[in-house]
């Protein structure tokens, strides 16, 4: 009897999967991809829209509803006093961050990725006839897809490593929003020259270059742009194992 | 919907504590040296030492505010000392590689989240060791909790959340058992439940610490007292000890002739009435010979000891953080 990477990781599959809140905000996430890319695929119409566009147009929603799934996870720990119980029987504590992460992280991508290939057949179904329709074998579908649940994985991990960061659900979550939906908007706000450097590098941004077909002047290249969200999450995962390692419980 | 707690049965019978659990594979200690706590400029435990050995129940006391839970939380590393060592079975406790059978802990406020049931939260704790499930379910009896082990932590009362701590305490099977306020919000039954589990684990010999602001509730199980207040050790001490006798009532009609007669190295006489006077430092038996010895009468002779509570009281009556105005 002692301490495993694979226990600990088994624990926190155990708290992720014993908590009710965890299966409606994956379930949420889960329709929120399938309703909007439906609708999508039904109404919407554009010179540069493909098909994987209109498909995965709830996958900003959704991104915020993993990263609310993993701050819960993460913040709930401190807000409900379980993180004394947690760190009393693993008291290295940073196994916890790693293995909490690896759970919501896993959990998000194969639930999410299903979600995606969901939405881009249920979408494809419905598209109007302005679009034209693409296959799963057509160049980059596939990557989209995949990469979109990639994307989303990775949001669920920045989620529990804010969560445990800021140690408040709320503070938590407000950043995360804050990120993914109001940075860009921000961004836009800057005079032209800066915005156009930047915007390309901020999260979400980044984060999407890998589930769209069509790469302009200002968006990175697919991989580089899911390689930059990664950089994000490493960043606050890094800041997190300090904090966790250098501040009491 | 709180659920209907069916505890009963299983908690009335306190002997099923050496049915599951055997004697300790670990001499447990737990070792507190030259330790200090600082949050800003407050000082919340000041150079504190003292061991806590197997075998024995150490009742850990003081006032509240004392620094008791902060130096619990250090024990199991939750908080780091600003100075000092805390160690467990020899060394610090971050360093095991099987914490939960070094040390079981329960800690004062609630550590469990409420949306789980009772069998998934110590489902979670126990499989960072690979401990089995039948090994929960088994805690779980131990505590009273089997009927409501299905039932969420939020819906818990104050005394079962307690029980679902001690059995999350116990799951490692662990050589020392630290408990910050074992009793709090525990029935009757629940209290006597407390004291023999604890009294039948140090009989194991394991090492038991528990804490408590009531000298009543500790003297019946503690063998070995750590009184601490403003974070300082007040006394290092045992029940037997801290009773020493206070001196003796004698009432007489002679004060001043028994004075004279009982007077000599270390014997302090003090005036408490007209005639009665109180006498430290020699026993009823030397005051009734003297006495004898001159004839002279007395109406009565009886040594007076000092209740564990007053002297508890007399001694962290400086060091008590938070009073009543009066």
């Amino acid at each position: 009897m002692k301490i495993t990477p694979g226990g600990v990781v088994a624990a926190e599959w155990t708290k992720f999967s014993s908590l009710r809140s965890t299966w409606i905000t994956t379930g949420i996430s889960v329709f929120l991809l399938i309703a909007f890319g439906m609708i999508a695929s039904a109404s919407f119409s554009g010179d540069n829209l493909t098909s994987i566009d209109l498909a995965l147009s709830g996958s900003a929603l959704a991104a915020l509803s993993v990263g609310v799934l993993g701050a819960l996870l993460g913040a709930g720990e401190y807000t409900t006093g379980m993180i004394r119980a947690t760190f009393a029987t693993v008291p290295r504590r940073l196994p916890v961050l790693w293995s909490k992460s690896l759970v919501a992280g896993s959990a998000a991508f194969v639930t999410m990725t299903a979600g995606t290939f969901a939405a881009f057949v249920a979408g494809s179904a419905v598209l109007n006839a302005e679009i034209g329709a693409l296959d799963l074998g057509d160049d980059g579908v596939l990557r989209a897809l995949l990469g979109a649940g990639l994307y989303l994985g990775l949001v669920a991990v920045l989620g529990v490593a804010l969560g445990m960061l800021v140690r408040s659900s709320a503070g938590a979550i407000a950043i995360l929003a804050g990120l993914l939906l109001i940075v860009p908007g921000l961004a836009a706000l800057l005079p032209d020259s800066i915005s156009e450097a930047i915007t390309p590098y901020l999260p979400s941004n980044a984060g999407s270059a890998v589930m769209t077909l069509t790469h302009s002047d200002g968006t990175l290249a697919p991989w580089a742009g899911l390689a930059v969200f990664a950089g994000y999450v490493v960043v606050t995962l890094a800041a997190t194992a300090y904090r966790l390692k250098t501040t009491d419980a | 919907m709180v659920p209907e707690y069916h505890g009963r049965a299983e908690s009335v019978d306190c002997g099923t504590t050496d049915l599951t659990l055997g004697a300790p594979s670990v001499a447990g200690m737990i070792q507190i040296r030259e330790v200090t706590k600082r949050y800003g400029t407050k000082t919340v435990v000041d150079r504190l030492s003292f061991t806590a050995k197997p075998g024995q129940v150490t009742g850990f006391l003081g006032p509240n505010g004392a620094g008791k839970s902060t130096t619990m939380r250090m024990v199991v590393g939750l908080d780091a000392p600003s100075a000092g060592d805390v160690l467990v079975n020899g060394k610090p406790y971050a360093s095991s590689k099987a914490p939960l059978r070094e040390i079981g802990v329960l800690l004062e406020a609630k550590a469990a989240h409420p949306g789980r049931t009772a069998v998934s939260h110590l489902l979670a704790l126990a499989r960072t060791h690979g401990i089995p499930r039948s090994r929960v379910d088994e805690v779980l009896g131990l505590a009273g909790l089997s009927a409501v082990a299905h039932k969420r932590v939020g819906a818990f009362s104050l005394g079962m959340g307690q029980r679902l701590g001690i059995a999350a305490a116990l799951l490692g099977d662990p050589a020392v058992v630290m408990l910050d306020e074992p009793v709090n919000g525990l029935d009757p039954e629940g209290v006597l439940w407390v004291r023999k589990l604890l009294t039948g684990l140090a009989a194991e010999g394991r090492t038991v610490m528990l804490s408590s602001h009531l000298m009543s509730e500790v003297s019946l199980i503690a063998d070995h007292l750590v009184i601490v207040g403003r974070g300082g050790l007040l006394a290092d001490t045992t029940v037997a000890e801290l009773v020493t006798a206070e001196g003796v009532r004698v009432v007489t009609p002679a004060p001043d002739a028994l004075r004279t007669t009982i007077a000599g190295p270390g014997v302090t006489v003090t005036s408490t009435g007209a005639e009665e006077l109180l006498v430290a430092g020699a026993s009823a038996r030397v005051i009734g010979l003297a006495a004898a010895s001159r004839g002279i009468p007395l109406f009565e002779l009886t040594p007076q000891n000092a209740s564990l509570e007053a002297a508890f009281m007399d001694l962290t009556r400086d060091a008590v953080e938070y009073e009543a105005s009066r």
